[in-house]
């Protein structure tokens, strides 16, 4: 690269005004339409989660989780729920354990109904965006029925689960999945099939598994490059049901770059997911057995910890979520605990994918790895 | 399972590096190291396990001006999670940084130096990534740190008296 055409570089500012840029904002150096620098810049959403946490006692600690990403709140307060559990030693009933299981994927459905909206807006399909988001309040409207709220659901604890299944609950989850299955072909023709898709999103932001894995990306971005890493199958959690349900981890395989993927790929690979998910929600629907939803002894056994320190991990919409815990001696509150986002690492991945790429596929990278500004700044 | 895993990965590591505190069991492997062999551990793992994923790394404040560093690795080919963890003395605690052999660690170590004031000896881009410009330098994460009076000196309102000691409220 010559000196003057360094002259000519200009460095803007994506967000943090941007409409689409909700609570982030990154650092362009352009020459022409090329970037050829990017700088992500963090910390317009920081919450101090896991300062907060260590003045939350242990009941009261999912309900800070769940605030970290309201699209995923049952998946996210699992992580602290797992460790707790794993210091405490209890025992999840069956019947909650399988209560548990529906909902994340249910979870999972509406948290990735909601990121098809957004990033075929972020396209300019702006027909696109709300024809999910309807979708997306049954489900909604299920969890409401369930437990009182639509995002802040507040259903996992310690030992079990907060609320048990009505008739009325079942029901409305059921209208709830007839309806995407329903729909799902047409989205799929609407986003897969039409050109303007196509063509803004193929051989856009490509990375090979070993380069994402580097960066730490994991779930649908990195199961897009044709590697299975899925924590539901690699390390079945005992207080999860996913052994009970027959489904495998869906993957993506681009043809023209093996190994690889692009956005369009991992488009692909989120409506795998969401048919995974219903999947193994309609599988276990039927398995649910009578009995109770919490041991009767959770609440007391998580009122003082004794000294210890666990990992509880989850695979979340936008891969891998932990939580590492650390407990001292009669402790009614955490030591320590370490929040893993995944978008941590997607958004740091930014820096590396997007040099060399066009300015107006910028926010196609970015939303292509569906991140989530509460995961990254806690 | 990988049962085997972590006992050859442990072996292996001993053989090299014998001052090294490993503990396998059927899952996992704890590593303790010291801060000076921090880099030989990680381009150790990353050499022998060709999925390396990098989880999180973190710090722990133990009190006392005693920090702990924590890096926590996921294999899937393995099925293994490797804890590696060192013990920091000294202010500011000091420890070589990883990012230039694992580009994922790159952040993680950014936000811990500005959250526990931990210095990465050798890390490209020490910039605060999360906090805001006034709370730079005063490492929120500690425990030393005052959460509900650090703001009240801006605030410009009085200052609360001191509570009284233990002994006088019993």
């Amino acid at each position: 690269m010559s000196p003057d055409i360094l002259d000519e570089a200009i460095e803007i500012w994506f967000g943090p005004q941007h409409v689409s840029a909700h609570g982030w904002a990154a650092k362009l150096t352009l020459i022409g339409d090329y970037i050829v620098e990017c700088d992500p810049h963090a910390g317009y959403f920081h919450r101090s989660a896991e300062k907060v946490l260590e003045f939350r006692n242990f009941r009261q600690g999912p309900l800070v989780m769940e605030r970290l990403c309201m699209l995923e709140s049952f998946l996210m307060e699992y992580p602290y729920v797992s460790a707790v559990e794993q210091i405490a030693g209890l025992e999840v009933p069956e019947r909650a354990r399988i209560m548990r299981t529906i909902l994340m994927e249910a979870s999972r459905i509406h948290s990735l109904q909601f990121w098809w909206g957004q990033f075929a807006a972020e396209l300019g399909l702006f027909t696109m965006l709300l024809w999910p988001w309807v979708d997306r309040e049954y489900f909604l409207d299920a969890f409401e029925e369930l437990t009182g709220s639509r995002h802040a659901v507040s259903f996992n604890t310690p030992g079990g689960v907060k609320y048990d299944f009505t008739d009325k609950f079942l029901k409305k989850l059921d209208r709830a999945l007839l309806r995407i299955e329903e729909r799902l072909p047409k989205f799929k023709d609407m986003l897969l099939h039409g050109p303007t898709f196509r063509l803004r999103t193929k051989n856009v932001g490509l990375f090979s598994a070993e380069q994402g894995l580097r960066w730490g990306l994991s779930g649908p971005n990195i199961k897009a490059c044709g590697v299975p890493m899925d924590l539901r199958k690699d390390k079945p959690d005992s207080n999860l049901a996913y052994d009970l349900a027959d489904w495998e981890v869906p993957t993506v395989h681009n043809e023209e770059h093996p190994g690889q993927s692009d956005a369009y790929d991992r488009m692909v690979q989120r409506f795998l997911e969401v048919e995974t998910s219903i999947n193994i929600i309609r599988q276990l629907l039927p398995q649910i057995p009578e009995g109770p939803i919490i041991d009767p002894k959770a609440r007391a056994k998580a009122n003082r910890l004794p000294e210890g320190e666990a990992y509880g991990r989850v695979e979340g919409t936008r891969g891998i979520t932990s939580l590492w815990l650390k407990t001292t001696e009669k402790a009614q509150t955490a030591y320590r605990a370490k929040i893993r986002g995944p978008c941590f690492a997607s958004y740091y991945a930014l820096k590396h994918l997007v040099p060399g790429s066009r300015f107006a596929d910028f926010i196609v990278i970015f939303g292509s790895l569906d991140p989530y500004p509460g995961l990254w700044d806690r | 399972m990988s049962d085997g895993e972590a006992m050859t990965l442990a072996r292996e590591l001993v053989n090299k590096m014998p001052d090294i505190e490993v503990v396998p069991s059927i899952d996992r492997l704890d590593i303790k190291a010291a801060p000076e062999k921090i880099r030989d551990v990680i381009r150790f793992l990353d050499e022998y396990i060709n999925d390396l994923f990098p989880e999180s790394c973190f710090g722990v404040d133990l009190r006392n001006n005693q920090y702990e560093m924590i890096y926590i690795f996921w294999s899937r080919n393995k099925r293994l999670l490797v804890q590696v963890r060192v013990l920091l003395e000294g202010e500011p605690p000091e420890i070589d940084t990883v990012s230039d052999i694992i580009a994922g660690l790159e952040w993680h170590e950014r936000e811990t130096h500005e959250m526990f004031g931990i210095k990465f000896k050798g890390h490209p881009d020490l910039r605060p990534l999360l906090l805001p410009d006034e709370l730079v330098g005063r490492y929120p994460m500690r425990k030393s740190f005052m959460t509900d009076r650090s703001r009240l000196a801006e605030s410009g309102l009085p200052q609360p008296k001191p509570r009284p000691p233990k002994e006088a409220n019993e």
